[in-house]
């Protein structure tokens, strides 16, 4: 038995389940926050979702019926998560996508705990222009070190179309950063 | 030289992904941070949060046994005071009975002397009309119709004595002649 199935089985014993609930935040705890982050930007933020994401785990986690790996089904709580705290805090006075985009920097650069030099607002500047699909996908193959067959259950799309995102999207950055 | 090594270490940013440390792996590459201990305190807050949350069923019911193990006085002081109430409730009911027997012996004798002050006011012819039909009702009618009473039992006895008669008669007769 994995790891994971036994963490699961320890979750589904109500007498086991705050224990493994804490040995779980152990391992998942920094990941998960790290994929927050990149979605909605700031660690004030990402403090808030990542609190919802783990009381939605601990809430549901009788229901999960282990199709999915456990790692691959707290990412996707996590970043349905993410989505749900941006959809409420969206400003609806934007006229186009590229001046969201604009604010979202305005943000990250405005974050206390955000300090970066000049290649790495670059590299930052330049996720940030890309499509929300090709960011999300960069980041969770690069930043999270997920598989393709992961990412491709968390987003629901296919596996072929990922890696072909992903590396247009590395392309860019070898072209616009290094190159 | 330094940049041509500068130049190397970023191309391998794309090409080898990340080991290790997911925190310092974008405090590298995104510069972002997160405040010290971070981690440590979140997870001691996401717990907090969820026994809040979840546990506070079970104490309401521990603390519904504490009333009464914990003063039995208390338990002794509501049974008495549950005998009292009863037994209150039942001397006040029975007490309510009592009176209103008196009040309606009163009334009937009320309603009795008037009708004797009333009768004495009633015109003899009147009277004797009344008495006759009571007098015919009451004697005459019953008389009659317990006389036909006793004229069928009679009658009925008597069939039914005459016809088991004759088939006793005609069975010892069959009988004799046959044996």
């Amino acid at each position: 038995m994995s790891k994971d199935a036994e963490l699961v089985k320890k979750l589904k014993d109500s007498s086991l389940k705050d224990t493994a609930f804490s040995e779980l935040l152990d391992v998942y705890q920094e990941r998960l926050y790290w994929h927050v982050r990149k979605i909605v930007t700031t660690h004030e933020n990402a403090d808030d979702v990542l609190q919802n994401t783990f009381i939605r785990i601990y809430k549901s986690i009788g229901d999960f019926q282990e199709k999915s790996s456990l790692h691959t089904w707290m990412y996707r709580i996590a970043y349905n998560e993410s989505i749900r705290f941006l959809d409420k805090n969206k400003k609806k006075d934007y006229d186009n996508i590229d001046e969201v985009s604009e604010s979202n920097l305005e943000v990250l650069f405005e974050d206390e705990y955000f300090d970066g030099d000049e290649i790495q607002n670059k590299l930052t500047k330049l996720i940030n222009g890309f499509t929300e699909k090709q960011k999300r996908v960069f980041q969770m193959k690069y930043f999270d070190d997920l598989s393709f067959r992961k990412i491709s259950e968390i987003l629901d799309v296919s596996e072929s179309t990922l890696k072909s995102t992903y590396y247009t999207v590395v392309k860019i950055i070898e072209e616009k950063i290094f190159l | 030289m330094e940049k041509s090594t500068e130049n190397g270490n970023k191309k391998s940013f794309l090409t080898k992904g990340f080991k290790g440390d997911i925190s310092k792996h974008h405090k590298k590459y995104l510069g972002t941070d997160v405040p010290e201990g971070y981690f440590v305190k979140s997870k001691i807050s996401i717990l907090d949060k969820i026994k809040v949350d979840f546990i506070i069923e079970e104490p309401k019911e521990i603390k519904k046994q504490l009333v009464f193990s914990m003063e039995p006085q208390f338990k002794y002081l509501v049974a008495a005071s549950l005998v009292f109430a009863l037994s209150l409730t039942v001397w006040l009911q029975n007490s309510n009975k009592i009176d209103t027997i008196n009040e309606t012996n009163f009334e009937l004798l009320a309603f009795s002397d008037d009708v004797l002050f009333d009768s004495l006011f009633i015109d003899e012819t009147e009277f004797e009309v009344f008495t006759d039909v009571t007098l015919f009702n009451e004697v005459v009618v019953k008389a009659e119709l317990s006389e036909q009473k006793l004229d069928n039992l009679i009658l009925d006895n008597l069939i039914l004595g005459d016809s088991l008669l004759d088939h006793h008669i005609n069975d010892v007769l069959v009988e004799t002649i046959i044996l």
